[in-house]
């Protein structure tokens, strides 16, 4: 891969790292890690110089979040050095991690629900030397310098309230604030943004920075090239495990990043190219799925969505983009059946469901480890959750093995699935091809209306261009479908109209014409009408 | 981030294969599939016997006599002939495969139920109180309603836990555990009061007529006019080997089953009735197990139950037999042979060395451990996978 | 037992011997149950389910036993050259861990299913204690018997003190110390635990071991306590009853001294009522522990206290 311009590349990186006497804050070198046979980081080296805000960026699965466990000594290398302040370190736990001041910001909240914002924080202070001391342990007091940290952040946090009744901004904060807490110099934000309204992800823009000048050094792993431009000193880029190139910002520049993540250039998931759109958007017609006013309830019986209407008719693509947690799990899970209604009505061709013979829907979930499959089931059977329970595959009670083989073989082969087999366990797969176990599910029964939600998540970008050829034939077959995603560079890539979710509810975008600063507006909960959702 | 999320809930949002014990999937064809599974079947069964061995040792008796004797224990020899012995076998064995066929049931639903005990004395007792009460039925409908009789009860038993653990997601565990303790009340206080038999010298239900019980199958000049144990409950026993087997691999409810034990979340998202299939789950188990319980009183010589002491615990032993079979139908089959030898060998062991009868726990116990240990340890070391 | 008044016994002074021998005997009786579930609160606590309780029990019955009878044989000023039960008390607790240990080896170092190995440790103790039993010099009659733990206060011996003395102290170490905190965190969230440097395998390993030793002196009062014999599964089915507390008590010691006073009156109550031959039906109330328990699970929210992490094994990543 030759990189242009004024950018230096690895090689280059490495010889001036090399001439340099001062070393930086934190050298990886070489650093590799393999689960059974699949290797997520391939002799990765990655230096981060005291006081700048890195980041690290690559597609899912590219490796950032492993080299960041090594980091946090959440995770032990297979090989590979690693060097603070030019001094080797080991880094067996994440008290090790701790001890030599590196935090982590997890993107997953390592917090315990049960627990009070107090307990959570006070576990994580570090332990005080005296063994004995009379009287109780109370974590708002040994949580005393955490809770003064968020107040100069200029939070205020409610002591004894558990974690599971905040939202998810406030538990970030938390999070943040027992980062910060242990007096780390080194922390480490996995995706932060990525369940942040714009608003929320401006704030911590602002945080990071002043983070920074009070002489913290930050990594930031992000995929979200315009956020590492806006907030970042330098970039270090992945690609499946290698370390591609490594960038202070200034000298780069969007298309730069994206060919350096993807390895192609400006790819349609990257760049926002706009593919064609095979159908006219066509806004009502007597063959759709209407909804309307629905309100459903979330796991903890707040609101999530208040009133939400739209239509997808047949041959339709209609996406919906907004942050994660703004109702979109609640609408699909709404739209399947899985979850009750409060009020509302959903009805396909006119007909309301759910009812004795509702339309067929099928849903692609967004979790497809902890929703779509049967892991230690195989490809095979992983394939045929629908067809066992069809009539034409079954003799009296039971199943027509050869037949159900046979249908296997054919979705394998239509598909692509790579496997070695049938017979092999679906956990075996790589994440495409259990993606692709699950797409194949779904279209093989013929739906009328598919519910996808974030369908190419953490897949590559060959994975992700046949999951979507295979939702825009079921679309040009006639299916109804409501694509639900994050990404809106794939809303705009798929869409035929599209919306973002926020507050519980939609508010329709040209898909097409708009520009990104009103979509921006729109993500941060700006619309017109509809509360905002924190 | 929710602490107990609720309809898409799950009391194990932990991906399954990570918590459940090694499930193999359905059974392999190929030929070097099966010369492979034997080999590991034979070097398991060598470690087990110079484990064995060193228990002797240990113990202070001739390991190789001790062998002996537990082999003829077991199969008998050419002087007593085969049959007596061999058919003793299979009736230690016949309890064994009811109930750990249960537990294949129930755990392959992925429900960790140790209720089998329970759900087999609650089977003999319903089927001992429809003895008592129904007398005046014709001898062969009363046996066949007393089958059927124990396979509801047990089946309410264990339908029970379902129930706890789909409403109120209680763990079947406990739930289970404390039905069983429940049973063995029962049993004791109906048995000693209402079914208590006339004559009141015995702690036991009322003998019952010979018309009742099962027919012993092998005629006597098979083997020196003796009377040999083996009986019509023992094939009865053995059928529920294939049934479970095509139930569980060859039926939509055993498939749906399968993917719920593995995954709940991906089971509800597939529109499969989980909650149902709970209750079903426990339910088929229980049955199982109480017509372990039914088929034992059945089989004995005078068909009274005992108010305690009617099983020596074959609802718990259960579960180590059918992990050991790897939780399918053949494999507890093997397992529970394997187990029912075992016992009988140590009984005969017992009779002529000083060895108490339990030494037999003991060595089942080293075998499950020996086998949990070694398939632990197997997944640790392959069975990851990156992000 | 406070001997009986010599003269003209009144119905007050009867009354009160009865109540006397009441409390007593419930206290007594509810002593292995107060210290088997207090070390598997805190077990469950920690997340891992221990259903080899119950074998632990019965192992450290039978270590308590066979220490007592061997202490005997010790140098005399350790001792004192006769059998003595506080040798057999540390035996037990010793053995209860050593029986831990292994349940640990498989459940936490090896993620194996802990129910699995629960009922292993069930049929292992069974087995070991068996087998071993026959390795003992039998006594004339076969009946085997050694000291007792002497009387310390009125007819109770030294762990009915310890067992409820260790309630508030396991409390207070649950909910008012770093460490208590940390444990439960173990049980909640794991990864979370260990995000914040918590070693949650060691904590777990930890828990599991104070629970075998408690384990282990609850068996010691089996066969050294008011009737020093040992038998085969002399536990009885007490482990299990220890489990059910746990559930009941809702995973806090007050809840487990509660549930354990009350399942300890019942079997008082029984015992009585059948030496007094009174007609209660005495399988019911010893079958009352586990209908309770099954009522305050069908009932109340009773699981919904529960550790959220309980029975899941934690890896590493």
């Amino acid at each position: 891969m030759k990189a242009g311009g004024d950018v230096e590349t690895d090689q280059e990186s490495s010889r001036r790292s090399a001439a340099e006497s001062s070393d930086p804050l934190l050298q990886m070198q070489g650093i590799v890690k393999r689960y059974g046979a699949t290797t997520a980081l391939n002799a990765v080296d990655f230096e981060v110089d005291a006081g700048e805000i890195h980041a690290l960026l690559g597609e899912n699965g590219a490796g950032k979040t492993t080299l960041m466990h090594i980091l946090a000594g959440l995770t032990r290398p297979d090989a590979g050095v690693l060097c603070l302040r030019g001094e080797p370190a080991v880094l067996p736990s994440p008290q090790e991690a701790r001890r030599q001041g590196i935090a982590m910001v997890h993107q997953h909240f390592m917090l315990v629900p049960a627990f009070t914002i107090a307990e959570n924080l006070a576990m994580d202070t570090p332990r005080s030397p005296v063994m004995f001391r009379p009287g109780p342990y109370r974590p708002e007091q040994a949580a005393q310098g955490a809770f003064e940290k968020a107040a100069s952040l200029g939070w205020n946090l409610p002591t004894n309230t558990r974690v599971s009744e905040l939202s998810v901004g406030t538990q970030q904060r938390v999070e943040i604030v027992k980062a910060l807490a242990t007096e780390a110099r080194l922390l480490i934000f996995d995706e932060p943004t990525a369940v942040l309204t714009s608003r929320e992800i401006e704030e911590l823009f602002v945080m990071l920075r002043r983070l920074r000048d009070g002489g913290s050094t930050i990594i930031l792993i992000a995929h979200k090239l315009a956020e590492i431009l806006a907030v970042a000193d330098r970039v270090t880029v992945l690609r499946r495990g290698n370390r591609v190139a490594s960038a202070p910002v200034a000298e780069t520049n969007a298309p730069q990043l994206a060919t350096w993540m993807t390895g192609t250039v400006g790819t349609p998931s990257v760049m926002g190219i706009t593919p064609s759109h095979a159908a006219a958007p066509n806004t009502s017609s007597p063959n759709s799925l209407t909804v309307e006013e629905l309100t459903v309830s979330g796991d903890r019986g707040e609101q999530v969505l208040r009133g939400l209407s739209l239509t997808a008719s047949k041959g339709e693509i209609f996406g919906i983009g907004g942050v994660d947690g703004n109702g979109q799990s609640e609408l699909a899970e709404a739209l399947t059946g899985l979850r009750r209604i409060q009020s509302g009505r959903m009805a396909w061709k006119g007909e309301a469901f759910p009812s004795a013979s509702g339309p067929r829907i099928g849903y692609i979930p967004q979790d497809r480890r902890r929703m779509g499959l049967a892991p230690t089931m195989t490809v095979g059977e992983n394939l045929l959750f629908d067809a066992v329970r069809e009539k034409p595959f079954r003799r009296g009670p039971f199943l027509k093995k050869k037949a159900l083989r046979t249908l296997a073989e054919s979705l394998i082969s239509a598909f692509d699935i790579r496997t070695s087999s049938q017979d092999i366990p679906a956990s075996a797969l790589s994440g495409g091809n259990q993606q692709k176990i699950v797409v194949a599910r779904v279209l093989r029964s013929a739906p009328d209306i598919i519910v996808a939600m974030n369908p190419t998540r953490g897949l590559d970008i060959g994975a992700t261009r046949f999951v979507h050829q295979q939702l825009r034939a079921a679309r040009d077959r006639g299916t109804a479908i409501v694509l639900i995603s994050t990404d809106l560079d794939e809303i705009a890539a798929l869409a035929d109209r599209a919306a973002i979710l926020t507050g519980g509810r939609l508010t329709e975008y040209d898909v097409q014409a708009s520009d990104s600063a009103q979509i921006g507006l729109l993500l941060g909960g700006v619309t017109t009408g509809g509360d905002s959702p924190h | 981030m929710s602490e107990r999320p609720e309809p898409m809930s799950e009391t194990a949002p932990a991906p399954a294969d990570v918590d459940s014990p090694t499930l193999p999937t359905s059974p392999k064809r190929s030929f070097a599939g099966i010369v492979r599974g034997l080999l590991v079947a034979a070097a398991y069964l060598l470690g087990f016997v110079l484990l064995l061995m060193l228990t002797f040792v240990v113990l202070r008796i001739p390991p190789l006599v001790a062998l002996h004797s537990l082999w003829t224990g077991a199969f008998g020899d050419a002087r007593s002939g085969h049959l007596p012995a061999f058919s003793d076998t299979l009736i230690e064995t016949t309890p064994l495969l009811l109930t750990s066929l249960g537990v294949v049931v129930s755990w392959r639903a992925g429900l960790f139920s140790i209720g089998g005990e329970g759900q087999l004395l609650v089977g003999a007792l319903a089927a001992t109180a429809l003895a008592k009460y129904g007398t005046n039925l014709p001898a062969p409908l009363l046996t066949l309603l007393m089958i059927v009789s124990a396979g509801a009860a047990g089946g309410l038993w264990g339908a029970l836990a379902g129930w706890l653990r789909v409403r109120r997601n209680v763990q079947e565990v406990i739930s289970t555990i404390m039905l069983n303790y429940v049973a063995k009340f029962l049993v004791s206080w109906l048995v000693l009061g209402v079914l208590q038999e006339h004559t009141y010298h015995n702690p036991q239900s009322e003998s019952l007529p010979n018309a009742l019980l099962f027919t012993r199958l092998l005629p006597r000049q098979w083997s020196d006019n003796s009377q040999t144990s083996l009986h019509l409950g023992v094939p009865l026993a053995f059928v529920f080997v294939p049934v479970i087997a095509l139930l569980l691999f060859r039926t939509k409810f055993g498939f749906a089953l399968r993917v719920m034990g593995q995954n709940p979340d991906a089971a509800r998202t597939a529109k499969f009735p989980v909650d149902r299939m709970r209750v079903q789950a426990m339910a088929l188990s229980g049955a199982l197990c109480g017509l372990a319980g039914v088929i034992e009183l059945l089989g004995s010589a005078t068909g009274s139950l005992p108010a305690s002491a009617f099983s020596p615990g074959w609802g718990y032993t259960a579960v180590p037999v059918a992990l050991l079979g790897g939780l399918t139908p053949m494999g507890a089959l093997f397992s529970a042979l394997f187990f029912g030898a075992l016992t009988q060998g140590c009984r005969n062991l017992s009779q002529f060395q000083d060895v108490p009868t339990v030494l037999i726990y003991l060595v089942q116990a080293m075998a499950v451990l020996a086998v949990v240990g070694a398939r632990a340890w197997n997944a640790r070391r392959t069975g990851k996978e990156a992000e | 037992m406070p001997a009986e008044p010599e003269r003209k016994p009144s119905e007050k002074s009867r009354l009160m011997t009865l109540l006397g021998g009441a409390i007593l005997g419930t206290l007594s009786l509810a002593t292995p149950l107060v210290l088997a579930a207090l070390g598997e609160t805190v077990v469950q606590r920690a997340g891992v389910v221990n259903v080899g309780l119950e074998g632990m029990m019965l192992i450290g019955a039978f270590a308590a036993f066979v220490g007592t009878e061997m202490s005997a044989s010790l140098p005399g000023h350790i001792a004192g050259n006769s059998p003595n039960p506080y040798i057999g008390l540390i035996a037990a607790a010793l053995a209860g861990v050593c029986v831990a240990l292994l349940f640990a080896l498989f459940v936490v170092k090896l993620t194996a299913n802990q129910v699995v190995v629960g009922v292993v440790v069930n049929l292992m103790a069974l087995g070991l204690t068996g087998t071993l039993l026959r390795t003992l010099p039998r006594p004339e009659g076969g009946f085997l018997n050694t000291q007792a733990l002497p009387q310390i206060l009125f007819s109770l011996n030294l762990l009915t003190p310890i067992a409820f003395l260790a309630v508030p102290a396991v409390w207070w170490w649950l909910f008012r110390t770093r460490r208590g905190l940390e444990l439960r965190a173990c049980g909640e969230q794991p990864t979370a635990a260990e995000a914040s440097g918590i070693p949650v395998l060691r904590r777990r390993t930890a828990a599991i071991l104070f629970g075998g030793g408690m384990a282990g002196l609850a068996g010691a009062f089996l066969s050294v306590g008011d009737v020093p014999t040992f038998q085969e599964g002399m536990s009885a089915g007490r482990g299990f009853i220890a489990l059910a507390i746990v559930t009941s008590g809702r995973w806090n010691p007050w809840g487990c001294l509660a549930a354990a006073l009350v399942f300890g009156f019942m079997d008082r109550l029984q015992i009585q009522g059948q030496a007094m031959g009174l007609h209660l039906p005495h399988d019911l109330l010893l079958a009352a522990p586990y209908v309770a328990t099954l009522l305050i699970l069908t009932l109340g929210s009773g699981w919904s206290q529960s550790p959220a992490s309980l029975g899941r094994p934690y890896r590493r990543v």
